[in-house]
């Protein structure tokens, strides 16, 4: 097939690519990555680039303007390459680099720091073992192997020991040039060790391990220095996936979509990882060689996406995962910038819509040894939620939608520099004050923004219990458009952009949704082990938007049950904790197995308990106002 | 060996409303009926307290109504005059209430004033004694207007004054809190939207005995159950203290029932289904009887035929059992 060159403007990047390759596609194979909500089927909108120069096979162009067609604007997605293109790809198309919350941020409870390590003691997945062997003479001739291997066997005392025949073939080198000095990394694999790595001579440099969370929208990585225990750096950044689809159930189809495709998107979350590891170790000095291993989570279509295994049974009745639990895996056949040799570990999933990020989770809790009723909620695109103590554990997942992460709303955004994370509203003059991230500007706001929006429009009356507008309210700020009302939070002179703030009642309709959602998947737990709101006695929050969440706010809504805010914590990402503690200790790794085994998967889509609990929870905060009694009416 | 009925204890029961205004209350009525109160599911006596009979209200247009010959023939001399419609349904139907629908007010149809409209409450309320129920046109602009005018000229009547929706209670509740009336809550055969709208009603400041709730409903053959079990899931609220569902309920059979093919396809067309006159009758005074036996307590009728045949089934019911 023809070939054809794309140049990208204002990057100034070319690529070759066969005639008909979409300029989305194109744009990914410079390294551009243009937003694409829908995953490529021309519905959002997001992916508009400018053609500058030549021929191009246009099949659609969605909800482009007359005028922005005339402009020469394309929907990337829909656009096809059919000779020598010249495109521009302007500022708000492009996924924007963003710093994803690795830190605390003070939120109404600040998040709780927990001290993984004291119950479970230090046995990282690697370490470098240093000694010297007795140099070879002609009468004590032991091969090289067999008289490490001794020497290992005193260090590591029963069990196998493998060694990969990549490291045999160094072996001879290394010993002599260390002069029988050597340093030994091995790993801790379930009922073995294998030898990952020789040096000669005395290594002054630690082993590394990499705690990977891998999200659906963000993807978050530690270096851990697996001798100290501690965290050398965090960095997070956007999922390259994002470009085939905001959420998992657009990425599954786009990888069974054509042949190619599903190496491609394991490309891409491999890639995610791969910066994030590159700019720590340029940042840190560390040699790709010297990380020995890696524990990741993710959700089990993330986590199927990582190791290039097929989801298509994910997304398909009855919901059938590949795998729950998979035996390590090595850095090599992932093609992750680290030692190609180290072992991989994937928490064990529970079932197709709760996976090893929540199972991480909850090991991080410890939940699963608590004499008191715990109830885990990691709040993402999905609501995950846990119930139980040391006795028995239950788990579902509620599809909440993106709104949380800013989807589905008309400013919503996730909750980067510009976001709006608090607001408040005059409940006499109708007066909006806000808190954006950052302290800049308003650009949109994010879900910790959305759920106090809510609560502060239902406080001044501008919408009742059912999320609609009043119309009786006379302010400057509430306007009707031709098709939907708004209420205007900032004014487009105080925002960074050209428009007006808003959020619509269609937002707060969506909302209600989403709240209603998490609320009902809580209360479905509860009725399958017949037990009721107030015998929860903590309530642990996860997810990269519980670190800003105001929890009378939430409560407010009802999205959270009505308990005093002293059984409420904050976790954080509790999805990459759990993974450092993983990889610091053996003994969190067999548990987390044994978690992923424990947890009784409740499916809300069998039967009508879920659907009867979200259709009563879509009131502000319950059709059923005795679930909230500290709610004023 | 004698059996041994199973008594279930509530701990609650129905709210009860009253509509109507006699003068001593500031009306104009002869009496006033008083609805809901009961303390156990419909017609167990033996339970608990079953306080009021349910109540039929035949149904008046303020024009003429597309409704099928049959019907009309009922009303044929009064057709176009609302009040001696009205009359003709308690004197000689014995209606115990007036169900007065103000169609003309439709902007696509005969787009009558509000004052027009609440001028043909006053001739109803002149013309007979019984206490009123006053409903719009359905077009909720509109009847914002309709009801506001049709609620400050009935003043301290007591209507009973409709449609309150999700989408649109807070005109009319106004208007009810302002002028002393009672209103209809309706919601689409959901038990969560109707306590919803009740919460909605309420927190404006209309108290609970002063809601009747409209779930909606299926006619006979047209989704009577699916009716029948949200009406009962709130009558069985009701009885486990669910104050924002403890409102008696109003049914629409007239409406439902006459909707049916069965109701209307004449002898000639399905030889097997017998007379029409017989068979439509029947078909409304079936569905009435359904709905009164998950809790119903204002029917909203049309056919006198089977208005005899309803309230003759309640007085039967009415009979305890205890």
């Amino acid at each position: 097939m023809e070939q054809y060159s794309v140049r990208f403007l204002p990057d100034n990047l070319t690529v070759q690519v066969p005639a008909e390759t979409s300029i989305l596609s194109a744009a990914g194979k410079a390294g551009i990555v243009i937003k694409s909500g829908c995953g490529g089927k021309g519905s959002c909108g997001a992916c508009q680039v400018v053609l500058m120069s030549g021929e191009v096979k246009v099949e659609g162009t969605g909800k482009l303007s007359h005028e922005q067609i005339e402009a020469g604007v394309h929907l990337a997605c829909k656009t096809k390459v059919m000779g020598d293109l010249s495109v521009e790809v302007p500022p708000e198309s492009r996924l924007q680099e963003h710093q994803v919350l690795t830190g605390s941020i003070k939120g109404l409870l600040s998040e709780k720091e927990v001290n993984l390590l004291q119950k479970y003691g230090l046995k990282p997945l690697a370490r470098k073992i240093q000694f010297s062997l007795a140099e070879p003479t002609l009468t004590e001739n032991t091969a090289d192997w067999a008289k490490l291997y001794l020497e290992l066997k005193k260090h590591l005392g029963e069990g196998k020991i493998d060694v990969p025949l990549s490291v045999v073939r160094d072996l001879p080198e290394v010993l002599r040039a260390g002069k029988w000095q050597v340093t030994v990394t091995v790993a801790d694999l379930p009922e073995r060790s294998e030898v990952i790595k020789v040096e000669p001579g005395q290594s002054t440099t630690p082993a590394y391990g990499l705690a990977i969370d891998i999200g659906t929208t963000t993807v978050v990585v530690y270096l851990v220095n697996l001798e100290s225990g501690e965290i050398i750096d965090k960095q997070g950044t956007y999922n390259k996936q994002a470009r085939y689809g905001d959420d998992v159930i657009s990425r599954i189809v786009f990888s069974v979509d054509a042949p190619g495709n599903l190496e491609e998107i394991q490309g891409a979350v491999v890639n995610t990882v791969n910066e994030l590891v590159d700019s720590i170790c340029r940042k840190h000095k560390v040699q790709r060689e010297d990380i020995a291993g890696a524990v990741a989570a993710g959700n089990t279509t993330m986590t199927q996406l990582f190791l290039g295994v097929s989801p298509k049974y994910v997304r398909l009745e009855p919901y059938i995962p590949t795998f729950s639990y998979v035996p390590p895996v090595t850095a090599g056949e992932l093609g992750l910038h680290m030692n190609p040799r180290g072992p991989v570990i994937m928490f064990p999933s529970v079932a197709s819509y709760v996976g090893g990020d929540i199972v991480s989770g909850v090991l991080v809790t410890d939940m699963a040894n608590a004499d008191e009723l715990v109830l885990f909620i990691d709040i993402g695109t999905n609501g995950e939620i846990v119930l139980g103590n040391r006795d028995w554990l239950v788990s579902c997942a509620c599809s909440a939608g993106p709104c949380f992460e800013g989807g589905g709303i008309t400013f919503g955004m996730r909750a980067m520099p510009g976001a709006i994370e608090r607001v408040d509203i005059d409940p006499h003059t109708y007066d909006v004050e806000l808190k954006v991230v950052g302290g800049r500007k308003p650009v949109g706001i994010c879900g910790s923004g959305l759920v106090d929006c809510l609560a502060k429009l239902r406080e001044a009356g501008i919408i009742d219990r059912a999320g609609n507008f009043q119309k009786d309210i006379e302010s400057h700020r509430i306007r009707q458009t031709e098709e939907d009302k708004e209420f205007v939070l900032a004014w487009a002179h105080q925002a960074e952009g050209e428009k007006d703030i808003v959020i619509s009642e269609n937002d707060v309709k969506n909302l209600i949704r989403a709240k209603g959602a998490i609320y009902a998947g809580i209360r479905s737990l509860l009725r399958m082990v017949s037990l009721e709101v107030e015998m929860i006695d903590k309530i642990v929050i996860a997810g990269g938007f519980g670190n800003y969440l105001n929890v009378p706010d939430a409560v407010q809504i009802g999205l959270l049950p009505d308990l005093p805010s002293e059984r409420y914590e904050f976790i954080g990402n509790s999805s990459v904790k759990g993974a450092h503690l993983a990889l610091l200790s053996r003994q969190a790794r067999v548990e987390a197995v044994e978690l992923g085994k424990k947890m009784t998967y409740l499916e809300l889509s069998v039967g009508n308990d879920f659907m009867d609990e979200f259709v009563s929870a879509l009131f502000l905060p319950h059709t059923d106002l005795s679930l909230f009694p500290s709610v004023d009416s | 060996m004698a059996v041994t009925l199973v008594k279930e204890r509530w701990q609650s029961r129905v709210g009860e409303v009253i509509l109507g205004a006699t003068p001593e209350q500031g009306g104009t009525r002869s009496h006033t009926i008083t609805v809901g109160g009961d303390g156990t599911l419909p017609f167990l006596h033996f339970e608990g307290t079953v306080a009021n009979r349910p109540v039929v209200a035949l149904e008046v247009n303020d024009v003429e109504p597309d409704w099928s010959p049959r019907l009309k023939e009922y009303y044929a001399d009064v057709i176009n005059n609302p009040a001696a419609w009205a009359k003709k349904c308690v004197d000689e139907y014995g209606a115990d209430l007036i169900y007065l629908k103000l169609v003309g007010a439709n902007p696509e149809g005969a787009n009558r004033t509000p004052a027009e409209c609440a001028q043909t409450v006053k001739d109803v309320l002149a013309a007979v004694s019984v206490p009123l129920i006053v409903v719009g046109c359905e077009e909720a602009e509109k009847d914002n207007e309709v009801m506001a005018a049709v609620a400050e000229a009935a003043a301290g009547e007591n209507l009973l004054i409709g449609l309150a929706e999700q989408e649109n209670y807070k005109s009319i509740t106004a208007a009810a809190m302002v002028h002393k009336h009672s209103v209809i809550a309706r919601s689409p055969l959901d038990i969560n939207i109707c306590k919803q709208l009740n919460i909605l009603i309420n927190e404006m400041g209309l108290p609970l005995n002063k809601i009747i709730i409209d779930p909606m409903i299926g006619g006979l053959g047209f989704g009577l159950e699916y009716a029948y079990s949200i009406m009962e899931r709130a009558r069985l609220g009701s009885l486990v203290n669910d104050k924002m569902l403890a409102m008696p309920m109003v049914c629409t059979p007239g409406y439902e029932a006459n909707r049916a093919k069965e109701a209307n396809a004449g002898i000639e067309d399905f030889p097997a289904w017998g007379d029409l006159h017989d068979r439509g009758t029947m078909w409304e005074a079936l569905t009435a009887t359904s709905l009164i036996q998950t809790g119903a307590s204002i029917l909203l009728m049309r056919n006198p035929e089977a208005v005899k045949l309803v309230k003759q089934n309640i007085e039967e019911l009415m009979v305890s059992n205890a």
